[in-house]
């Protein structure tokens, strides 16, 4: 986004592109809906992030700054729609919540296995993020089991070592 | 759907164009100053610049006022700078607003204590305390339409808070501008009557900025 500000429109498309899907997974948690609904309020974000994008202050997480405008289309479009909705399931809509940090937790995460071998990072990933047993993960990659075993291990000493310098 | 999207961000990218830092802020104070200079051509062309002016910039009473009522309009206009950033909230020094009010609270009291009761009432109302709440409010009208038309650009998303900050910061600088025409040189006229019209503008504001913000 930094990049973005400056005016380079590669690294610009590119967040875009990156950040419509999330905003897709954060509307659709939140409301379910229909598709139409959803896509419209993802185009109503984009268009929110460009049009206001000097409202975003660089030495701030880029994420929350794009939730918060998430939210605030996505509130502005319930009172509009006046939509019923419970007082409850408010409070909980307007809090954003925990997608927002799991998104943010997640982020953190690609970049750190960005930073490890494929092989290490895809280990790593299924075994540890997505919950596969190590022989399906062996499997999955034509792998064998201690070749699968190894990777995760070094994998993860090379992560700690990079949190510890941090 | 989704080709859509797609389409719609190869257009945004391509009608990128960088952002000067700062540009808040800088949007923010510009439009301030725009107000502010309407404000201060109504009010010379309209009020008139009290005849004495060089004379009592040379007093203190002139600054007291200014004081109060120019760091009142200055944290009004840093909060409502914040609230421009949609995920800022309102910040934590919002108490700093007593400030002016207590010192100029005390300076009151001084002055009632310096003064025989019975032209209390002569202290506190002084000649044109029916008109001064609702000149301040109408000078603040220029700078209020200024500031929601920076913040329209912006992206506040407490729009409530937002509206009663960016009133109150019209009212506030109102009211500085609208020194330049006050005679009154009573500290307890200018915290009842002042602050009376920076509330209200502050109310109004509040009331409009859900209607007048939305973006």
């Amino acid at each position: 986004m930094l990049a973005a500000l400056a005016g380079d429109a590669k690294s610009y498309h590119l967040l875009l592109n990156e950040v419509a899907p999330l905003l897709r997974g954060y509307f659709r948690r939140r409301l379910g809906g229909a598709a139409e609904d959803i896509e419209d309020l993802v185009q109503d974000t984009l268009i929110a992030i460009h049009s206001r994008r000097a409202t975003y202050d660089g030495e701030r997480p880029f994420t929350a700054w794009m939730f918060a405008l998430a939210r605030y289309k996505m509130v502005d479009m319930l009172r509009r729609s006046r939509a019923e909705i419970s007082l409850d399931g408010l409070e909980e809509i307007l809090s954003g919540g925990d997608f927002e940090a799991a998104t943010q937790a997640r982020m953190d995460i690609d970049a750190l296995l960005a930073s490890l071998p494929a092989k290490q990072a895809r280990v790593i990933r299924e075994t540890k993020l997505e919950g596969w047993s190590v022989a399906e993960a062996a499997a999955s990659g034509g792998l064998s089991v201690a070749d699968v075993k190894v990777s995760v291990h070094r994998g993860l000493k090379q992560l700690a070592l990079r949190l510890k310098d941090k | 759907m989704t080709m859509d999207t797609g389409r719609l961000i190869d257009s945004l990218a391509e009608d990128l164009r960088p952002v000067p830092p700062r540009a808040v802020e800088r949007r923010m104070a510009l439009a301030l100053a725009a107000g502010m200079a309407v404000s201060a051509l109504v009010t010379a062309a309209g009020l008139g610049i009290r005849a004495d002016l060089l004379i009592a910039l040379q007093g203190h009473i002139i600054w007291m006022k200014a004081f109060y009522v120019g760091t009142l309009a200055v944290l009004a206009a840093c909060a409502s700078t914040r609230l421009a950033r949609p995920d800022l909230a309102l910040p934590g020094w919002l108490w700093l607003f007593c400030l002016p009010v207590l010192v100029l609270a005390a300076l009151a009291a001084s002055e009632l204590a310096h003064t025989p009761p019975q032209d209390w009432m002569a202290l506190w109302l002084g000649k044109s305390w029916k008109v001064c709440p609702f000149l301040v409010l109408g000078l603040s009208v220029p700078i209020f339409l200024a500031l929601l038309r920076a913040l329209g650009k912006l992206a506040p998303t407490r729009l409530r808070s937002t509206g009663a900050l960016a009133g109150i910061t019209a009212g506030a600088s109102a009211a500085l501008v609208y020194c330049l025409h006050c005679p009154e040189s009573s500290a307890s006229f200018v915290i009842t009557w002042y602050s009376a019209g920076i509330a209200l503008a502050g109310l109004i504001g509040a009331a409009l900025g859900p209607r007048l913000l939305r973006w």
